[in-house]
């Protein structure tokens, strides 16, 4: 057994005093991340490099503590959530970009680098880190590399996995070792791979290899305005099956429209009943023609008006929007509840009816805005969470939506992750054998059931009711046993 | 009702505004004490969850907490980037009332800033007798020869001060000053005077009176004007704020234009409206009055008369944060400044992030504002611009002491003197 003030001043040996935090109101701001999950830690800790981190890692095993891993806290699954409390390693000290090397096209960044300085810094070379999620001003690349992010840049050019080479992790057990490393198809073990998108239960990533992508030579970005999501869903599916591959494809509804306008005024038509986001990008002599199908799809299925960017300004602004959307749905309601299902483009039309019809049930309002061409659903539900029983209602919406999305072939999680909020549901997708060995994946890093518990598999015990212990958080003076 | 958590409750920040925060994170990397300490405390997520527990009644109001709002530079970037709307500023003038008002280890400097506040900033009089030894130090030989000489003979709070000011502080403009009027004007507009600015800087009130003139515009620095209240408002005065407000109703009836060239005063002069929206007499003429308010740029933007002048020279702008991100004015000073012969505008990186400067801030927080002014010099250091332009008097006086840390030669101008100084080269056919 240890106190709280015993914990502190060992973590601050290895860290330094300033670098740990532990007051009251300090830890009420380390409770959250994008969800509307909470817990607080009994303290924060912010190591300087891979040496560091790990020797706070072995402190919090050897204690017994748990361990979880928090970037930016833009996360919307509960990630970085410290579901047992324990100690939560941040990586804001961790944000130095090491190394852009333009020959061979790679960038060594540390874990804590903010998604967009990265594409910042290599366009001086040409260059750009292909993946963008809508958070990417905040989000961290340790953050993309644990959740396996994704953006609206992806539908072409692919994910995380597909633009890190190689990573330094501390392990769950407190090692550290690279995985991977500065070039594609490592022989072995692809252990990068069992690491991206492990959501921070394997360990802690400490440095990324990230592989940089050339920026396009012409980018045509088309708004196309459509009546109602069922037309707009079905353009999707008629676009890719007309054979082109758009850089991005975007759909928003109706309400995320109207709060996107509201919120950003960057020019979209708030009256519409959704409208498609469209990106091609390559050599010119290509993209033209390209656009111009494309536009004629879209005004063969419906579409009222499809616009163009007339230049960069305009593009900036079209996805201004976009990234912008779901922080603007604040506009409409005080709280969502996002989810993150996949299912097949063919299934688009039917889901996105089924969705419409739960929230209806629950008297709830839903905002639709996803990433189409994936077939990666973003379904938001409002609610204000000091209304007694709403939060209830829209878990079980949730619930119920989700099952939709497997039911129609679907998965569980595009790029935000399972986290705590969704584990519960992997044995609707997973066999208990196929979920044995995640498991014991997790025991190869010396996860042991303390780092990062609660997330992604299903849990046992001392998992439940997270956001309900206040008192026994206020009862928690620094020289309670923690 | 249950009895507020906070000590003044006609002021509270509102629970509407606190909860339109859905943490998405977005904003933090636009906070400058976010970007220096990498907490989260320090962010504006961060301040508002802070606040909303206090709220809440799930924290008290102690000194810790008021803290990380302290250290807040109220420069509003964060608002300026929230897709939700999250009226920021407003929360933080809010807050800060509750810890004006609130019991704190450090009353006895707090009740010293109010005091300061209210009897030499809002006092013309005492305000120019206290600047009046200041300016005559800042052009002065003795401190020509001493900075020369780099001996460092000045307690180090009074040198950083010392370092803001102007190297050639104007005579002071005051209001009921008459003002240049080089040629025929069509139209009359209000020149808003301000506190420190007509002191330090009249040189940019007869600048901004020439361009205008040249535009057939006549300004005129109305008698009766005062203070407008920003800094006040920003230390949690509100009350005292709203007082100068309705001063300066009072004194500029009509509805000529309000030209402002200080970022800060007309950030505040845009809200009046909000400021006293419960007061009976005054909301409806606060209102109309903040409708009339005009930053300088955006005035004479809005003209868009053909370019003219001459000025050759490597130009890095810097956004002031209350004309960026309060007022969202960006465009117009650089446009206005890239229509003039021979200037080279350069973007240097963080141009639209917080110098320190924030008013009072520099004094009250001197180490943070040291931080970010070492990040300008350093970014100044870099670009080797020959002259800095801005359009706040708090943010030129924080580029001086930038300037001279980064060791460069650059000059420090407001926009107007700028635009000024080009058209007195090439004069307007
Ligand atoms: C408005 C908004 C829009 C979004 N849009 C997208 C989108 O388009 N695409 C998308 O994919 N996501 C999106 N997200 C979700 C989120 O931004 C991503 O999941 C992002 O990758 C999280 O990064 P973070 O730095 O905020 O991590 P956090 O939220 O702090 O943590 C997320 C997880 O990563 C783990 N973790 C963090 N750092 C490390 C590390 N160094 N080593 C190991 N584990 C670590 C944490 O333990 C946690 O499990 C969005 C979020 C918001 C709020
Ligand atoms: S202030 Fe706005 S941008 Fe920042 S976390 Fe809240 S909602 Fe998001
Ligand atoms: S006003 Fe400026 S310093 Fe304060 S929280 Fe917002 S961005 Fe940060």
């Amino acid at each position: 057994m240890t106190t709280r003030r015993e914990l502190v001043a060992r973590l601050a040996a290895i860290c330094g005093a300033p670098n740990v935090v532990w007051r009251r109101e300090d830890l009420l701001v380390y409770e959250y991340d994008g969800t509307i999950e909470r817990k607080q830690p009994y303290a924060v800790v912010f190591p300087a490099d891979a040496s560091e981190t790990a020797a706070v890692v072995r402190l919090c095993n050897e204690l017994g503590m748990p361990v979880t891993p928090r970037g930016a806290g833009t996360g919307l699954s509960g990630g970085s959530v410290p579901t047992r409390r324990g100690v939560v390693i941040g990586t804001s000290r961790m944000r130095r970009i090491l190394e852009i090397d333009p020959a061979n096209r790679i960038a060594v960044v540390e874990p804590g680098l903010p998604n967009i300085q990265l594409s910042e810094a290599a366009a001086a070379h040409g260059l750009f880190y292909a993946p963008d999620p809508s958070s990417q001003k905040a989000c961290t690349i340790g953050g993309n590399v644990a959740e396996n992010a994704g953006g609206p840049h992806c539908l072409a050019l692919g994910v995380t996995q597909n633009h890190v080479l190689g990573l330094e992790v501390v392990t769950a057990g407190g090692d550290i070792t690279w995985l991977g490393g500065r070039v594609p198809d490592a022989f072995g073990y692809d252990l990068r791979g069992a690491f991206i998108g492990s959501e921070g239960t394997l360990g802690i990533v400490t440095k990324v290899v990230c592989r940089l992508v050339p920026l396009p030579a012409s980018v045509v970005t088309l708004l196309a305005i459509f009546d109602t999501v069922q037309e707009a869903s079905a353009t999707v599916s008629a676009i890719i099956a007309a054979g082109m591959i758009p850089a991005a494809m975007e759909m928003m509804d109706r309400l995320t429209l109207q709060a996107a306008e509201a919120g950003l005024r960057c020019g979209y038509p708030a009256d519409a009943g959704a409208v498609l986001l469209l990106e091609l990008d390559g050599l010119p002599e290509v993209v033209g023609p390209q656009a111009a199908s494309a536009r004629a799809e879209c005004l063969e299925r419906g579409a009222t008006e499809v616009r163009e960017a007339r230049s960069a300004g305009e593009r900036e602004l079209l996805w201004k929007g976009r990234k912008g959307a779901i922080g603007a749905l604040g506009w409409i309601a005080p709280n969502y509840y996002i989810l993150d299902g996949v299912v097949p483009r063919s299934k688009l039309v039917d889901v996105m009816a089924s969705v419409s019809a739960i929230s209806d049930a629950h008297g709830l309002q839903c905002a639709n805005v996803f990433h189409a061409g994936d077939g990666n659903l973003h379904p938001l539900i409002l609610f204000d969470e000091r209304v007694p029983g709403a939060k209830d209602r829209v878990l079980a919406a949730g619930a119920e939506i989700m099952r939709a999305c497997v039911e129609a072939g679907g998965s569980l999680s595009g790029e935000h992750g399972i986290g705590y909020e969704k584990q519960r549901f992997m044995p609707w997708l997973y066999s208990e054998t196929d979920l044995e060995h995640m498991g014991r994946i997790r025991a190869v890093f010396g996860n042991e059931g303390d780092f990062n518990p609660c997330k992604l598999l299903p849990a046992g015990t001392g998992c439940g009711e997270m956001a309900h212990q206040e008192q026994a958080l206020r009862a928690a003076g620094p020289d309670a046993y923690v | 009702m249950a009895s507020s958590p906070w000590p003044l409750p006609a002021d509270a920040p509102s629970a509407a505004d606190l909860s339109r925060c859905v943490h998405c994170g977005l904003c933090i990397n636009a906070c400058p004490t976010f970007a220096v300490t990498g907490l989260e405390a320090e962010s504006p997520r961060g301040r508002i969850a802070l606040a909303r527990a206090v709220d809440e009644g799930v924290i008290p109001l102690t000194a810790a907490v008021q803290s990380h709002w302290d250290l807040c530079l109220q420069c509003r970037a964060c608002e300026a980037v929230c897709p939700s709307g999250v009226a920021y500023g407003r929360i933080i003038e809010h807050v800060k009332a509750q810890v004006a008002a609130a019991p704190a280890k450090d009353a006895a400097p707090r009740r010293l800033r109010r005091f300061l506040l209210r009897n030499v900033v809002a006092r013309p009089r005492v305000l120019a007798a206290v600047v009046a030894p200041a300016r005559w130090w800042a052009g002065s030989l003795p401190r020509r020869a001493l900075r020369k000489s780099g001996a460092k003979w000045l307690p180090s709070r009074l040198a950083a001060m010392e370092a803001q000011l102007p190297r050639h502080p104007g005579r002071p403009l005051r209001a009921g000053d008459s003002l240049p009027v080089p040629g025929e004007a069509s139209t009359e507009a209000v020149l808003f005077t301000g506190c420190v600015m007509g002191e330090l800087f009249g040189g940019v009130h007869r600048a901004t009176a020439s361009v205008l003139a040249r535009r057939g515009v006549r300004a005129i620095a109305v008698e009766g004007q005062g203070c407008c209240g920003a800094l006040h408002a920003h230390d949690g005065d509100l009350a005292f704020a709203r007082d100068l407000a309705r001063r300066n109703i009072d004194a500029l009836p009509g509805d000529d234009p309000i030209i402002v060239n200080s970022a800060g005063c007309g950030a505040a002069m845009k809200e009046y409206g909000q400021l006293l929206h419960a007061d009976p007499r005054y909301a409806d003429r606060a209102a109309a009055f903040a409708a009339r308010v005009r930053d300088f740029s955006e005035f004479v933007a809005a003209l868009d008369t053909p370019a003219a002048g001459h000025f050759p020279a490597r130009v890095a702008y810097q956004d002031a944060c209350h004309l960026a991100h309060a007022q969202r004015i960006r465009e117009q000073p650089r446009a206005l400044l890239r229509a003039i012969a021979g200037c080279d505008l350069v973007e240097t990186p963080g141009a639209d992030l917080c110098c320190g400067a924030a008013g009072i801030y520099s004094l009250v927080e001197p180490g943070m504002s040291a931080a970010l002014r070492t990040r300008k010099a350093d970014a100044f250091r870099d670009s080797a611009p020959d002259v800095i332009v801005t359009a706040n008097p708090g943010c030129q006086m924080q580029y001086e002491a930038a300037v001279r840390e980064a060791g460069i030669d650059a000059r420090v101008m407001h926009l107007a003197e700028a635009l000024d100084e080009a058209e007195r080269r090439a004069p307007r056919a």
